[in-house]
């Protein structure tokens, strides 16, 4: 068995260790309240297995990680997938060492769903080693990328402290105009989580099946000397084409419930790489999330963050607010560390410019920006608790648009491969 | 609030407008503050230079730009308008000339034709944009100066003995009754901190612990830093400072670097593949590059330079093998392999007349692709050149034209005198290349003549040409040393900001009485645990959630 094959295993493994840890630490926490029991000593007990767990999750990932840089020569943060894994990693170190300074179980049962859906997520992408192009081959990247992904997972324990903290506070029985809007926000954060679930289960689910269809795609370019040249690409698609890329004709369409025929056609302003297919697959998600969001609402008969609410009874919501800014204020000089300097120095050395306005540069600036402005918030009046904890759920979302979104919609030097 | 405001505290220290807390012994000034809420502990209470009264229009500026508010706002409309410039690619992006103006309507239609009029297709160039850096380096040095002098005064000169009120209203408070000497306890107390690192400072029964003041410090050291930043970038439009530009250079050519002095030449390229073995299957096939290096040499021009009559005199300085992420550098030049371009290009021909009447051939003479002598003798013929083509072409009215500046279709028409053809000489076109001639029929437009004489080249030992031409990027730039010890000074300040805080215990015991108050500018549970650790030292357990009098973390 050769090195990367065992790390594909650990991958695995460090996959079902973080979803174990994840129902341990719900039956840490929701468990509190079941009969004949010490609800302390039942927290100290399930809190201390669940950590266990995840650690030992963490510990399958890092095995993953090294083992698959020993077996391809590279440190694997060069593709989506690689990068994606890497971040979960992240967020798994970050939630260990905020876990060390807290010793708050409760933590854990928002930093592991959110590692999960990222390393589901991270799945979606090719698996296989690719070779890098001679820009990429360089100790700087291996640093800047590494560091700006644990400053960003920083971020993120922030954020599920974030979202704990609204969860705790927002008054989910209130009818007044402000406690509705709460509500109503809150629980679009919730339907937006589960929309990336969808994401994954639809691109599992038509994978598993097999599914396929092709068009061919006609592109026409303007060249400098005003010559129009046109070319033809082929396009694959996984899912069920609900969307057809921009000018195209049909190759071949696998019929789905009776579905033969495309039903839209990109616009043509969306232009990027595969634009139809990232349309297409964006049309699916929220296809397949909102099913499950519908599915779930079934189930409890209420909105989820009603469902969420009481299980954080007994929560000090000042602690949350505490971890979530002690989270983001301890993640910000490795952010700036990561995806500004070593950027810099990285960009300096590749492109021999320290910046060049690069979309991807810019919404690191942007992300930078946007969490200096948290931080003075900070200092002022009427800004902690509910108000910062929102900030530090836009903020992730900011960091999630940088890492992903720049990357699928905006095309530029750091593009990776999309589905 | 009265015109002139009683300032003076019942301590006797006199305070300056906008004092919140005394100076001296930390009692709050507002006489209208009643309250037991948690005090507003920032700069411990000194006024700033900010809260004069009566302020002048300097003030007022000074005013302006000192408000965090104010320097919040800035941060959030530029990374707002930093948005709006992703949306397209900004012009800066196109490395070939391209005309914004019909690029962005044709591209992306009405939304293009908008976001080109507003200037968002230049938007990091752009006044408004500039002007927002500008404003948050002035906001980061006001906002700067307005607090850390009064927070140094303040910190400097502590009093030990604070003021009950200041004490209580702090955010981590603990009283309690002590029994036995009080002296005593303050002492193991004092040396239960001093284990924690703290640095005691004793009055009798009244006790200052402290630590990590030089965090504080941090945030400045941070704003000295980024400012030293946003100078060293401003600097750079200064003209001379940087340089940016893209150079072409075919296999064995010399070419000048743009307003400069410096020419390079490109001695050989080289490129190599990833071979198919190396690649996943979903990449087998494709040209995946490993590897580009160019063999480059420099040179620096010493005399009759910029003289379009004489040819430059050239002293080699440096000689590197460019590649990716290896530049070559000198004195602050940089040439960075860019990408590369592997079409053939010819450079020169060495053809030799061909007499068809007689069979004699004359020849060979050099045929340059540019530049060449405008007239060449062979023998008893005449060429004169009369025009050359680098991409010939016909246009729509019939008449030839050349299409671009790189010799990809070159073309020559002479004018050619000698035996047997009109005194006043015929035209021949010849092409050089064997797919224009057939292409463009040259034996059919020649005619006549084709049947009297032949240009032809002979054997590929007379053609020179370049297999590839390397693009170099050519960077310059002197504010980069400004910029990394400008990023050095931030990171610097934010690592002390962040990752110590400054912590301090205030305590007096006044007739058996404890009363304990600590204040920290971050991380309040670090604050209650370390107070609870020392607490729980001496002989009392308090759970550190205890200790939490309320009010905000800032």
């Amino acid at each position: 068995m050769s090195l990367v094959d065992f790390s594909s295993d650990a991958f695995i493994v460090a996959f079902f260790l973080y979803c174990f840890a994840f129902m341990f630490y719900v039956i840490a926490i929701a468990g509190k309240k079941w009969s004949n029991r010490d609800p302390e000593q039942h927290e100290r007990r399930w809190g201390r297995i669940a950590f266990g767990t995840s650690s030992l999750g963490l510990a399958a990932h890092l095995a993953f990680f090294f083992t698959r840089w020993a077996g391809s020569g590279q440190i694997p943060t060069s593709n989506m997938y690689e990068f994606m894994t890497f971040l979960g990693m992240s967020i798994m170190i970050a939630f260990t060492i905020v876990y060390f300074i807290y010793r708050k179980a409760l933590l854990g049962m928002f930093a592991l769903p959110l590692t999960v859906i990222i390393v589901a997520y991270a799945s979606v992408f090719p698996q296989e080693v690719q070779p890098l192009i001679p820009a990429l081959q360089n100790v700087w990247l291996k640093v800047h990328v590494t560091t700006a992904a644990l400053g960003e997972a920083f971020f993120a324990v922030g954020f599920a402290a974030g979202l704990m903290y609204l969860l705790r506070v927002v008054d989910f029985k209130g009818k007044t105009k402000e406690a509705r809007r709460s509500q109503f926000w809150v629980e679009f954060s919730l339907y937006t989580i589960i929309v990336i679930v969808g994401f994954i289960f639809a691109v599992f689910a038509f994978r598993g099946a097999g599914y396929e269809a092709q068009f061919v795609q006609e592109q026409s370019k303007i060249d400098t000397k005003g010559i129009e040249s046109t070319t033809t690409e082929t396009v694959d698609y996984t899912l069920p084409p609900i969307v057809k890329p921009y000018n195209s004709q049909a190759v071949s369409i696998e019929s789905f419930l009776g579905m033969e025929e495309p039903l839209f056609e990109a616009p043509y302003w969306m232009n990027g790489v595969n634009s139809g297919r990232k349309l297409n697959t964006v049309v699916w998600s929220v296809i397949a999330g909102t099913l499950l969001y519908g599915l779930l609402r079934l189930v409890f008969r209420k909105p989820l963050g009603a469902v969420i609410h009481p299980v954080m009874e007994g929560i000090d919501p000042e602690d949350l607010d505490e971890i979530s800014y002690r989270s983001i204020a301890i993640g910000f000089p490795i952010f700036t560390l990561g995806a500004l300097i070593f950027a810099m120095i990285w960009a300096n050395i590749a492109w021999g410019r320290f910046w060049g306005w690069d979309p991807k540069e810019v919404w690191a600036l942007i992300t930078w920006l946007f969490y200096s402005a948290y931080l003075h918030f900070r200092l002022s009046r009427g800004w902690q608790g509910l108000r910062s904890a929102w900030l530090a759920v836009i903020g992730f979302v900011i960091v999630l648009f940088t890492l992903i979104g720049v990357n699928l919609i905006i095309a530029g030097l750091h593009s990776y491969s999309g589905v | 609030m009265s015109l002139v405001e009683n300032t003076k505290c019942e301590c006797g220290h006199q305070n300056a407008v906008g004092t919140v807390l005394c100076e001296s012994c930390g009692k709050p000034l507002d006489k209208n503050d009643q309250s037991d809420m948690p005090l507003e502990m920032r700069y411990d209470g000194v006024a700033r230079r900010s809260q004069k009264t009566n302020p002048n229009v300097i003030d007022r500026v000074w005013n302006f730009f000192s408000s965090v508010k104010i320097a919040i706002y800035l941060i959030v409309l530029t990374f707002l308008t930093a948005m709006l410039g992703t949306i397209y690619p900004q012009e800066n992006t196109f490395v070939n000339n391209f005309d914004p103006s019909v690029y962005y309507e044709e591209t992306y239609g009405l939304p293009g034709k908008i976001y080109y009029l507003l200037g968002l297709t230049h938007t990091y160039e752009s006044w408004w944009f500039i002007g927002l850096l500008v404003m948050i380096g002035t906001s980061l040095v006001i906002c700067s100066l307005d607090r850390v002098l009064p927070l140094y005064r303040a910190l400097n000169k502590q009093q030990i003995r604070k003021h009950h009120q200041f004490i209580l209203r702090q955010k981590t408070v603990f009283k309690r009754r002590i029994e036995g000497e009080e002296t005593k306890w303050a002492d193991g107390f004092a040396a239960q901190l001093k284990r924690q690192g703290y640095r005691i400072h004793r009055d009798g029964t009244a006790l200052l612990a402290e630590k990590n003041r030089f965090s504080r410090w941090g945030p400045y050291i941070n704003h000295i830093g980024l400012i030293l930043f946003l100078l060293a970038v401003l600097a750079r439009s200064i003209p001379s400072w940087q340089l940016d530009t893209y150079i072409t250079v075919p296999d064995g050519d010399t070419v000048q670097i743009a307003d400069t002095n410096y020419y390079v030449k490109n001695e050989k390229f080289t490129v190599e593949y990833y071979k198919d073995e190396e690649l996943p299957d979903k990449l087998k096939g494709t040209a995946r590059a490993k590897l580009f290096e160019t063999k480059a040499v420099l040179y620096e021009c010493v005399s009759s330079c910029g003289d379009p009559l004489k040819e430059p005199e050239l002293k080699e300085v440096k000689r590197h093998d460019i590649v990716v992420n290896e530049p070559l550098k000198y004195k602050g030049l940089k040439l960075y392999q860019f990408d590369f371009d592997t079409t053939p290009r010819l450079n020169e021909v060495r053809p030799v007349l061909v007499d068809k009447q007689t069979g004699d051939t004359y020849g060979p003479f050099d045929l340059p692709m540019k530049d060449s002598a405008p007239q060449h003798k062979l023998g008893p013929f005449t060429l004169d050149l009369y025009a050359n083509y680098m991409e010939f072409s016909i246009d729509e009215n019939g008449e030839p034209v050349t299409l671009s500046r790189d010799p990809v279709a070159p073309a020559f028409i002479f004018t050619v005198k000698g035996p047997g053809l009109d005194p006043a000489g015929e035209p021949y076109l010849y092409f050089p290349m064997q797919k224009d001639k057939v292409k463009f029929s040259q034996d059919a437009i020649n005619a006549a003549i084709a049947d009297k004489i032949e240009i032809r080249v002979d054997g590929m030992e007379n053609v020179d040409f370049s297999e590839a031409s390397t693009y170099l990027n050519v960077r310059m730039d002197r504010a980069l040393p400004y910029v990394w010890i400008g990023a050095a000074f931030s990171m610097l300040g934010l690592l002390m900001g962040s990752y110590w805080q400054h912590r301090r215990i205030w305590l007096r015991i006044d007739q058996g009485e404890l009363a304990l108050g600590a204040h920290t500018n971050k991380n309040w549970y670090g604050m209650r645990s370390d107070v609870a650790k020392a607490l729980g030292k001496t002989g009392i357990a308090v759970d550190p959630k205890s200790l939490d009098n309320g009010g905000n973390n800032a």
